[in-house]
């Protein structure tokens, strides 16, 4: 009868606690209705103890402190919380919807983003990244890459001529540097600036490429598909299906265009892919021979495969970036986007 | 390049559809760009690549097409009626220069009357973007279009001595072209000539005066072959660019002409009314000569990694005409007249990975050695600079590495100016004139086009490269600039010289340079009371940095005040080393301030130089406080605050001692310096 008694008002308290929460005037008349030294209710059950009989008295006494102990902690946590909301809510309250102060922040331009996760693809893979000039002989640009005098390629790369010089219209003069210093295996990719002769909407007299060589015995056309499609896939997503046609360039033979399945129409058509659904993203190809012999490797032992992308232009696909020539305008808040 | 779908698929037996057909020309290398609607059918915009002379018209494109589509290609036929008159009679033709004109062939049409060309000639020409203008001159094109051989027809009456002659320019000589100019000609340049005079640019445009007209009655006709570097060359240096010139310079068939000429004539005939003369002129110094190139079945198919039948490829060479022997793996090809691009064993391999298609060979990854990839220094370097200017909050800039060649002269006042300035021969326009040799001009104008676009705040770097000619060569420097206008971000002041300094603090410490050291200067380019030039303690140069001075941003319409900064990186660490663990401190440091009254001419290089060197052992770390001048100090005086942390490594210092350090330093400083304490 008085452990059922107990058991209730243990329930009773639990209830009323909850209710009473982090208000100090609640929690104090719960202090009051349970142990208040004159009516509280753990006074009452102690009164009860006397009308009980000897035998139940060890086991009621026993579940009655622990019920008091219960009450006591019970309490004395929700004076904590009471006491805590109180002091904070006095001075210093905060209205956590107000704006951040926001440390400065620098921006990477676009360009170089895209750079840097190429370039991590191909690292990834085993491929070293290269450097060269800016300024380059007629030698590194045209001659060794297969491109002689009065060559119609030239007609394509409408180049800017400093003296002897030239700013390279393409990244491609430092492969043959690397393949003049060291013989095969090579992997390399050379990102880097370059520059012809052209400015309209669709053309910038400064962009920047970013080039890739493997050479080795045994290099195949199967290699140069298999390579393309895996770093296209990492660069744009495993769905994108990739294209090899057929295509022309002085220094690789045969040379493949590669085109990318439209990744804003997903291949229905649209302004960017100019309704044909396909992208045009890479050069490539497979070394031509005289490139080898230009660069004093034996083309006889050694096949491999080079290829090419437009840097500025991934950025504007990615980025959805309109015009080419915004990239080059010095404006901080482009590059700020890209915090 | 345009071509008229139905005529195409005219020449063709057995064609599929045109979605197939352009699906299978653009896998064989014939990328169709465009298809739109033309004149009673369709016009497919090829994209022929520039080796590929032989496609550059309908007959040469439908020979790919029908090997690409499994199509045959129809005999081309035609019937000639000539007449008993022989054309030797009335007209000679003479190769002086065999190294120029490989090929002349000539005839007479007479009696000719003027006429249109018929509706369906005039339609496939202007579906070809080649606009009909008479029934000869339409012929002329419409034969270059079907198979490739330019051609020119001459009123004969205006040929003077009834002759031509293909030479080479001398000094003096000039032409009225076609399209209404009189050309200075160069010595050399080929030409076609008749007894008297220049008549025409050989393999580029006709002249005025032999044109044919109205009133033409007798046509004499060419059909030549030319040098493709003598007509590349001529062409280039006239600015000249014509349907002729474009396949002459890319590689004329030189057993066409003969063709082309009897059917031209042949049409010419049929429209006009006239009558070939009998006999066609041909000249020719050297007989082409065939070729054969040979590869074998096994090397065909390990350099594509794809297992390749020998029948296959002699399947794909009898389509190509390349009349192919096959001898065990080996396939022995004869290259017809037409495809100057086969001069090789790779040219005859492209050609069989061209039709085997890429579609078809399977994609594997190379077998690689497992070394992992490294980055050249220099883009470790650079990255690195770049990093260190992000962390600093400044937002990447990329501006023109060519610039005004006034903007770059400015830029020899610079500390930094490099050497001469490398000038380009033919830029674009004469305010990109010249490579930069400093990236602060490029900077300069990004900061007025950030301001002009209402940014109230700007905080900039570009990274890049700096050109310049050592000993008359080129050379080449990465730089780093930064700048820096307007509130400084996120608070409610302007930027000045400090914030600068610690920004390029900042990226020098980041960067691994040397110990710096900044003295004032700068000028002219930076303001001579806010500049600095800064340098190692060897006394090189390494950057410099200030306010810009406002004769400088006046003349870049910049009003604010622009704070910059410029350093070259070579003087930067090529690698950082691992950074050394040092032991933490086991006891507490104690901190002393002291007010040090001086002179404002004593630098607080100077005083901190003073500080740490009468300082005991035990002082850690030397900061400056405070720094005031003005009210309650004579004029030219300043009172630094220095704070001054001790510690000892070994047990924890008493106020005592630290008393006692402070008052040593005090008496050191005072000897030393003359200064005085608050």
């Amino acid at each position: 009868m008085g452990l059922e008694r107990l058991r209730k008002v243990r329930a009773s308290f639990v209830a009323d606690l909850a209710a009473a929460g982090s208000d100090p005037d609640a929690v104090e008349k719960l202090r009051v209705a349970y142990a208040g030294r004159k009516s509280g209710l753990l006074q009452d059950l102690t009164a009860a103890l006397r009308g009980l009989p000897n035998e139940a008295k060890r086991d009621y006494g026993q579940a009655l402190n622990e019920l008091k102990k219960f009450v006591e902690n019970g309490l004395k946590q929700a004076k904590d919380r009471a006491a805590a909301s109180a002091g904070s809510s006095a001075v210093g309250r905060v209205d956590v919807t107000l704006p951040g102060r926001a440390l400065p922040r620098g921006a990477e331009h676009p360009v170089h983003l895209v750079r840097r996760r190429i370039e991590e693809i191909f690292l990834r893979m085993g491929y070293d990244v290269e450097s060269g000039p800016e300024i380059e002989d007629d030698w590194h640009n045209f001659e060794a890459l297969n491109i002689p005098p009065d060559h119609p390629a030239r007609d394509d790369q409408d180049t800017f001529y400093v003296g002897s010089n030239l700013l390279r219209t393409h990244t491609s003069p430092v492969q043959a540097r690397v393949m003049e210093r060291r013989q095969p295996p090579i992997r390399i990719v050379v990102p880097g600036r370059v520059y012809r002769r052209d400015s309209d909407l669709r053309h910038s007299p400064m962009f920047h490429q970013l080039e890739g060589l493997v050479v080795d015995e045994g290099i195949t056309v199967g290699n140069l598909k298999a390579t393309l499609e895996t770093f296209l896939h990492s660069l744009f997503s495993d769905d994108v299906q990739v294209r090899l046609r057929p295509g022309y360039f002085p220094f690789t033979e045969p040379s493949a265009e590669v085109d990318i399945s439209c990744i804003f129409c997903d291949m229905k058509g649209c302004g960017v892919c100019s309704g044909s659904g396909w992208i045009e993203i890479l050069g490539s190809g497979m070394v031509d021979p005289r490139v080898f012999e230009a660069v004093g490797i034996d083309p006889e032992r050694y096949t491999g495969f080079a290829f090419g992308l437009g840097l500025d232009r991934v950025a504007m696909l990615q980025y959805g970036i309109p015009d080419l020539r915004q990239l080059f305008a010095g404006d901080q808040r482009l590059t700020r986007q890209f915090e | 390049m345009n071509f008229d779908a139905a005529w195409l698929m005219d020449l063709l037996d057995g064609a599929p559809g045109a979605d197939e057909m352009t699906d299978k020309l653009t896998a064989c290398g014939f990328l169709v760009e465009l298809r739109e609607e033309g004149d009673g059918g369709e016009i497919w915009d090829v994209e022929v690549t520039t080796n590929r002379p032989d496609a550059m018209n309908h007959r040469g494109l439908a020979r790919e097409a029908a090997l690409a589509a499994g199509a045959t290609l129809k005999p081309f036929e035609f019937e000639l009626d000539e007449s008993d008159e022989p054309s030797s009679d009335l007209a000679t033709v003479e190769i002086d220069d065999p190294t120029m004109c490989t090929r002349f062939c000539a005839r007479v049409i007479r009696g000719v009357a003027a006429a249109s060309s018929p509706e369906w000639m005039q339609r496939r020409l202007a579906n070809s973007g080649v606009r009909p203008i008479s029934a000869i001159v339409d012929v002329t094109n419409y034969v270059l279009l079907e198979l490739g051989q330019p051609l020119h027809a001459y009123d004969l009456a205006k040929v003077g001595g009834a002759k031509l002659i293909a030479r080479r320019a001398v000094a003096g000589e000039s032409l009225a072209t076609l399209d209404g100019e009189t050309r200075k000609l160069e010595p050399g340049m080929p030409v076609i000539a008749d007894a008297y005079d220049v008549v025409g640019l050989a393999g580029i445009m006709g002249g005025a005066d032999s044109e044919i007209g109205d009133d033409t009655v007798d046509v004499l006709l060419e059909a030549a072959n030319f040098d493709a570097l003598s007509i590349r060359r001529a062409a280039r240096k006239l600015g000249m660019h014509t349907e002729a010139s474009h396949r002459f310079e890319r590689g004329a068939d030189p057993e066409l002409p003969p063709l082309a000429i009897d059917y031209a004539a042949a049409l010419i005939a049929e429209f006009t009314g006239g009558t070939v003369c009998r006999g066609r002129i041909d000249v020719r110094p050297r007989p082409w000569e065939p070729h054969e190139l040979t590869t074998t079945a096994s090397k065909v198919s390990s350099f594509m990694g794809l297992e390749i039948p020998l029948a296959r490829l002699v399947e794909i060479a009898e389509g190509l005409d390349l009349a192919p022997r096959a001898e065990g793996d080996t396939i022995i090809c004869s290259v017809p007249s037409y495809r100057v691009d086969l001069e090789r064993e790779a040219d005859l391999i492209e050609e069989f990975v061209r039709h085997v298609g890429f579609d078809v060979i399977p994609a594997k990854l190379p077998v690689l050695a497992t070394a992992p990839g490294r980055r050249n220094p220099n883009w470790e370097l650079v990255d690195r600079a770049r990093s260190a200017a992000v962390n600093s909050g400044l937002a990447e800039v990329m501006t023109w590495s060519f610039i005004d060649p006034a903007s770059d002269a400015e830029v020899e006042s610079l500390p930094l100016c490099p050497g001469t300035a490398v000038e380009l021969d033919n830029p674009l326009a004469s305010t990109q004139a010249t490579m930069r040799r400093s990236l602060l001009p490029g900077l300069l104008s990004a900061v007025r086009d950030n301001l002009n676009q209402g940014e109230r705040s700007v905080a900039v770097f570009e990274q890049g490269r700096v050109f310049w000619l050592a000993d008359d060569a080129p050379a080449e420097g990465e730089r780093l600039a930064a700048a820096l206008v307007g509130s400084a971000p996120g608070e409610h002041r302007a930027v000045d010289f400090a914030d600068l300094k610690g920004v390029v603090e900042g990226m020098a410490d980041e960067l691994g340079f040397p110990p710096l050291k900044w003295r004032r200067g700068g000028g002219p380019w930076l303001d001579e009371a806010q500049g600095a030039v800064i340098e190692t303690d060897g006394g090189r140069i390494v950057g410099c940095a200030g306010r810009v001075a406002s004769a400088v941003t006046t003349r870049w319409e910049i009003k604010a005040p622009v704070f910059a900064a410029e350093l070259d990186l070579a003087a930067a660490a090529r690698e950082i080393p691992l950074p050394k663990f040092v032991e933490l401190p086991r006891y507490p440091a104690v901190t002393a301030d002291m007010t040090i009254e001086h002179p404002m001419d004593l630098s607080f290089a100077e005083l901190h130089v003073a500080v740490h060197d009468l300082a005991g052992d035990l002082v850690e770390a030397i900061d400056l406080q405070n720094r005031f001048s003005g009210k309650g100090l004579p004029s030219g005086a300043v009172r630094s605050t220095l704070r001054l942390t001790y510690r000892a490594a070994d047990r924890s210092l008493t106020q005592n001692e630290v008393n006692e350090q402070q008052e040593a330093l005090r008496e050191g400083l005072s000897q030393r310096l003359g200064v005085t304490f608050a």
